[in-house]
């Protein structure tokens, strides 16, 4: 007996004003009775505190309450018989009631490290107090309505940034500071989604050879906790923009593609905020950082110059 | 038993097919040929049967057939053939590749090569529990230090790699598949195996091109079919991103997603290269992904990875439907950037490592070579000039190749590939160019040679004087031999063309002067042998090289194969207008022989094909000293010593002394003690003739001879000696070939005819020769049924041909006397040729029984027939051998067999007509 959910969508990507469909698959050596086939649909925010700035104190009582988006329960089918071998029971369900009072905005699925946004959907199929009854639980991953999206087009400015030894605010090799490096670039902090970042780079000079340029794609989770607001800010994808010490005056290209599910529009609501950031590092070649090569990319150190920029996440159509 | 007697002039008049004169040759041009076939056929004389002329109309079914296939597959082919081209050329190209550089014995791979030094650990490892961490972390190894792992290993690990990558395709695997494709591009970041990276490069590009191959597929198939597998739409060949539904692109879009993902730039950019075709399903403009790459690879540091790189990109833009050679040209530009560093940091640096730069720039040379070549493929002249001006060598149209130095590496691989119409128009200003361009990454008088060679391919060079004073003036600053030779080699077909006998006679005046000063090396000996060889082939006589300046100087300081070569042109100019008169000629050409002939390389070949042993003959057997008969002789006798050694010169020896005694008889009989003396040297050459079957017709051509000399005693030891040969014959070749077996039937058949000539010897008997004929074949094992049938038959020929009053033919005009004057009518010769017949014929009728396969006993025995009763008067004795034959022939052939009907009626006629007298 084995009971198995299948959505319309393959990417099962649906916006909250549309209907999500699907089928539930019941296979059984022998046919079932049961008291109703039951459909949940539940997205919440869930907060919970796992280290970045919070004390051992928050960390141990760090469960936020979860925030509730969605919630509520279908009947597919009244209480009845399903056949022996395969069954396919087909539904549909609106998310969002269009006149439905709603209980919180319809936050776009995420999974970060401290906030993980997520909507369930749940079959369940009640066969009295005799039997278990036969359930299974999916995610189906939830986007931003176009009614709610940005009016306003993307602004398509670029933010230019560049990089000495004198931007720097954390101490240097002594040969990096005496012999000098820039390193120019422009790049867009408003970003949509669906699109890479762009962008451009030069290394106008160098004295020290450099080893690589990389772009640090970081995520900012904050969630107010009492009081205190804790943020956490973790890694989520490098990209090498150069391999060693290239060429002087040649610009390259930045083009960072976001990777799905672990980016969403930059939220900024009440009790928690999702940002994201983008730091350029350059790696020097030096000998000490050798001895340190598995340390955080994105720490200070003697051998690194780097830049942070903010970028702004946005959902067009 | 009684010999028909014969009227041979009569019954070839009455037999001779009437002879009409040829308007063509038979073997000229053959324009007429099908319309004379017709007429022919017209003729349709059915009694005289051809078998070279039957019926065509088989073979030409079988020809519209083969029209047809060719046809068809014809055009499935020339739309295809445009598209595996590409494919075919990088193919091969990645082969020349891995041949230019092999793996060295042992490598030793750097921290980045774990995958290969692990490899068989994860390899057992089942593909679901390899860890992504595994590939994010190859710092983890680096402690480990390099490791050396044989060049095979390192290549069959790739190997392995492939296979995985299918296996895991094949089971529906992707992310395992992602993730091998991954770990082969990260492979390609290893450039500290210099010389094992063009091998690794084409075995990783070959696993991502099957990785974009197989994505494409997929990602088509999903566009075109739905999940029940039912065909929804069909994406035509040049279909828009518009026609492509949602999954499909929700699918590709996941691939660049996965791979954008990556954190390093190299394998980020090979595999967005292998997959770059796949942008059409998202976008109607892939080159914007295109220009994109071509920018990110600058982002790559390592000389030789970002050209590698670039040479992936080559390949992989021509999969796309559009072209756009704006990103070759950047290519182009940012690998000549990067060589200029390269040029520049080895004159900083000192020592070894410029050895290491020029392995360098070696390695970089075949992707330069193959980028220039993708550019120009399918230029217009009109584009040339842009494209000059793109890749920085002019600032305007009128001045395409500026003042300023070029990086001389990337300008010879433009230079080769440049329209040739270019080239000869620009010669003047290429000159310059490459004048100014001298570095280090390539040599200066390569560049010039092949400018050389490039202009050779047109005919006409307008500017060709001002283009060959420029090249000498060049090359005569060279101290080198080598240089001198190479650059001169180039421009030598031009100066021949164009009749520059200035400019010539001053190369080889340099190339002598530079020759005697120091040793010649063997690529140097290569080079003058191809300039030597070009002038031989020029000129037409040997009259214009010996009039050339230092030829023969610098001829003299050539050795070893090269000499060898060059003698065989002079040689082969030498025979080429016939006869060998002019007697210095004659010295010069025989001195070239012996040097041939001397080279060990040479004289050790010892097959049929041997070049320089077939050229010698042929100059023997041309050398004509005229008048002066003796000399010749002499220059034979002088040839024996010298090439005795070279199989099959000694037959040319005795076929050109008994043309001598020919000759000498011709002129009269003045001559006879020197036609003896040819005789003798051709008896005294024989006996070491190896091929016992060309001995034995040697032996037949020399008593022919003797015999139109009148020299009896010659003839009569050379057949004696010829029998002897014969006899010897399966001694000495025990697997003896069918096609031997007729040729020395053939040979027999041929000393058969001689014998009609020769007149019997009183002291052994008349047919003493004859007899022992007869004995002989008995004696001979090797002889089949069929072979005795046609040598029985040739004996009754000849045994009747000697009873007749008048002989069919005389030797030397019936100057010398034949049998029929010695004996005709003396009944003890006639006794003994008619016992020795019916000696013949009883053997003869043996003989056809013994044959096993029935058609060819039936034939033998019509074949007897026809010549029994063509030879003999159709007595009793002599019909029943002749019915009985007959019968064996009905018994084998079928009654419709023409040649049974035409025997039976050739008797029937026979029988009829000696009833009548």
């Amino acid at each position: 007996m084995s009971i198995e959910l299948k959505l319309s969508r393959i990417n099962r990507v649906y916006r909250p004003s549309e209907v999500v469909e699907g089928k539930i698959i019941v296979r059984s050596s022998s046919s079932i009775s049961h008291y109703g086939i039951r459909l949940a649909v539940n997205g919440s925010v869930n907060l919970q505190v796992r280290g970045g700035s919070a004390g051992v104190i928050e960390t141990l009582v760090g469960v936020a309450k979860p925030i509730s988006i969605v919630n509520k329960i279908v009947e597919v089918r009244p209480s009845g018989k399903i056949a022996s071998g395969t069954s396919e029971i087909p539904f549909s369900m609106n998310i969002k009631q269009p006149g439905e009072k709603k209980l919180e905005r319809f936050y776009e699925t995420f999974h970060g490290a401290n906030i993980n946004i997520q909507y369930l959907l749940t079959v369940d199929i009640s066969r009295g107090y005799l039997h278990k009854s036969l359930s299974t639980t999916m995610e189906f991953i939830v986007e931003s309505d176009r009614a709610d999206l940005l009016e306003r087009p993307v602004s398509p400015e670029m933010v230019i940034f560049y990089l000495t030894q004198d931007t720097q605010r954390h101490p240097l090799l002594p040969e990096l500071k005496s012999g000098g490096f820039r390193v120019i670039g422009k790049m867009s902090t408003l970003c949509c989604l669906s699109d890479p970042i762009v962008g451009e780079l030069t290394v106008e000079a160098s004295a020290v050879p450099i080893c690589s340029i990389d772009m640090h794609l970081l995520r900012v989770e904050s969630i107010l906790l009492g009081e205190k607001i804790v943020t956490e800010q973790s890694l989520i994808q490098t990209t090498q923009i150069a391999d060693g010490d290239v060429c002087r005056n040649m610009t390259l290209p930045i083009y960072v593609l976001l990777p799905r599910l672990l980016t969403c529009p930059t939220v900024l609501a009440g009790p928690f905020s999702i940002e994201f950031k983008v730091a350029i590092v350059i790696t020097f070649q030096s000998d000490v950082a050798k001895v340190h090569s598995k340390s955080d990319p994105t720490t200070p150190r003697l051998w690194l110059a780097m830049e942070s920029l903010p970028l702004e996440l946005v959902r067009t159509s | 038993m009684e010999f028909r007697p014969r009227n041979y002039s009569a019954e070839k008049q009455a037999h001779a097919l009437p002879r009409v004169r040829a308007g063509d040759h038979p073997l000229s041009a053959p324009s007429s040929l099908p319309h004379l076939q017709v007429e022919v056929v017209d003729h349709g004389d059915t009694e005289f049967f051809d078998p070279l002329r039957r019926s065509d109309n088989n073979a030409e079914a079988a020809r519209e057939d083969l029209v047809d296939i060719e046809t068809s597959s014809g055009a499935g082919l020339s739309s295809e053939a445009s598209i595996q081209n590409p494919s075919k050329e990088w193919a091969s190209f990645k082969r020349s590749l891995m041949q230019r550089f092999p793996v060295s014995k042992t490598v030793s791979t750097s921290s980045m090569s774990d995958v290969m030094v692990k490899g068989r650990k994860t390899y057992e490892k089942s593909s679901t529990s390899m860890h992504l961490e595994e590939l994010d972390d190859p710092e983890k190894f680096a402690e480990e230090g390099g490791k050396v792992i044989t060049g095979q290993e390192y290549v069959s690990r790739l190997h392995e790699l492939k296979a995985e990558l299918t296996r895991a395709w094949h089971a529906d695997d992707r992310v395992t598949s992602l993730k091998i494709s991954i770990k082969v591009a990260r492979l390609l970041m290893d450039t500290s195996v210099l010389q094992c990276y063009p091998t690794l490069f084409a075995l990783a590009t070959d696993i991502l091109d099957m990785l974009g191959d197989m994505v494409w597929e997929r990602i088509k198939l999903k566009a075109e079919f739905d999940e029940d597998e039912t065909k929804f739409c069909f994406l035509p060949e040049n279909f828009s991103a518009s026609d492509v539904c949602s999954d499909a692109k929700e699918t590709c879009n996941n691939w660049f997603c996965k791979i954008g993902a990556v954190r390093e730039l190299l394998p980020r950019i090979y595999l967005e290269l292998a997959l770059l075709p796949c942008w059409r399903f998202l976008v109607d403009q892939p080159l914007d992904s295109l220009r994109r790459l071509v920018m990110m690879t600058r982002g790559l540091a390592d000389p030789l990875a970002s050209a590698y790189c670039r040479l992936y990109m080559s390949h992989c833009m021509r999969k796309l439907p559009s072209h756009d050679t704006g990103c070759l040209l950047t290519c182009a530009n940012d690998f000549k950037i990067v060589l200029m560093r390269v040029i520049s940091a080895e004159e900083t640096s000192h020592g070894n490592l410029s050895d290491n730069k020029r392995l360098l720039v070696g390695l970089m040379e075949p992707t330069i070579e193959f980028i220039m070549k993708c550019i120009f493929k399918n230029m217009s002249e009109r584009q040339v000039g842009d494209v000059l001006i793109e890749l920085g060598l002019g600032d305007n149209q009128v001045e395409l190749f500026g003042r300023f130095p070029y990086v001389s590496i990337v300008l010879h691989h433009l230079l080769k590939q440049l329209p040739s119409e270019v080239v000869s128009s620009r010669a003047v200003e290429i000159l310059r160019l490459i004048e100014l361009s001298n570095d280090d990454s390539f040599d200066q008088c390569l560049n010039y040679r092949l400018l050389g060679f490039r202009l050779c391919e047109r005919s006409q060079i307008d500017t060709a004087n001002a283009v060959v004073d420029k090249a000498i003036q060049v090359i005569v600053q060279y101290d080198g031999l080598d240089e001198y030779l190479k650059v001169a080699d180039a421009y030598v077909d031009i100066i021949l063309q164009n009749h520059m006998d200035d400019h010539l006679n001053s190369i080889l005046e340099g190339i002598s002067k530079r020759a005697c000063s120091e040793e010649i090396a063997d690529d140097e000996m290569a080079t003058l042998q191809s300039i030597l060889v070009k002038l031989l082939s020029y000129y037409k006589d040997l009259e214009d090289i010996f009039s050339m300046n230092h030829f023969l100087k610098i001829l003299d300081l050539m050795y070893g194969s090269s000499r060898s070569i060059v003698n065989m042109h002079i040689l082969d100019i030498g025979i080429r207008n016939g006869c060998i008169c002019d007697p210095r000629t004659i010295q010069f050409l025989l001195e070239i022989s012996q040097a041939l002939h001397q080279d060990e390389n040479f004289g050790n070949l010892k097959d049929d094909t041997n070049q320089p042993a077939r050229l010698i003959s042929q100059f023997v057997s041309l050398v004509d000293y005229g008048a002066e008969m003796e000399s010749q002789l002499a220059f034979l006798v002088e040839c024996r010593g010298y090439f005795g050694g070279i199989r099959g010169l000694k037959e040319t020896l005795i076929h050109s002394s008994n043309c001598l005694a020919i000759k000498a008889l011709k002129d009269g009989n003045r001559h006879l003690g020197f036609v003896k003396s040819c005789i003798a040297f051709s008896e005294v050459t024989l006996p070491s003739i190896s091929p016992q079957i060309r001995q034995l017709n040697l032996y037949l051509e020399t008593a022919e001879v003797a015999l139109l000399g009148g020299l009896i005693s010659h003839s009569d030891g050379l057949i004696d000696s010829a029998i002897n040969s014969l006899q010897i014959l399966d001694v000495l070749d025990g697997s003896r070939t069918p096609i031997d077996a007729d040729g020395v039937l053939s040979s027999i058949q041929k000393l058969f005819s001689l014998l009609v000539m020769v007149p019997g010897n009183l002291e052994h008997g008349v047919t003493y020769l004859p007899k022992n004929l007869v004995l002989l074949l008995n004696s001979q094992s090797w002889m089949t049924p069929r072979m005795r049938v046609k040598f029985l038959c040739a004996i009754v020929s000849l045994l009747a041909a000697l009873s007749q009053q008048n002989l069919p033919y005389h030797a030397d005009n019936g100057k010398l006397l034949g049998n029929d004057e010695l004996f005709f009518g003396d009944p003890s010769y006639l006794h003994e040729l008619a016992s020795l017949c019916q000696f013949v014929l009883q053997n003869l009728v043996d003989a056809i029984q013994q044959e096993p396969s029935m058609t060819a006993r039936g034939s033998m025995a019509l074949e007897a027939c026809n010549c029994i009763a063509s030879s003999l008067i159709l007595s009793q004795e002599i019909s029943s051998i002749c019915s009985k034959l007959i019968e064996t022939g009905k018994s084998c052939l079928s009654t419709n067999n023409r040649y049974l009907q035409s025997t039976i009626q050739f008797i029937d006629h026979l029988s009829h007509s000696s009833v009548a007298v």
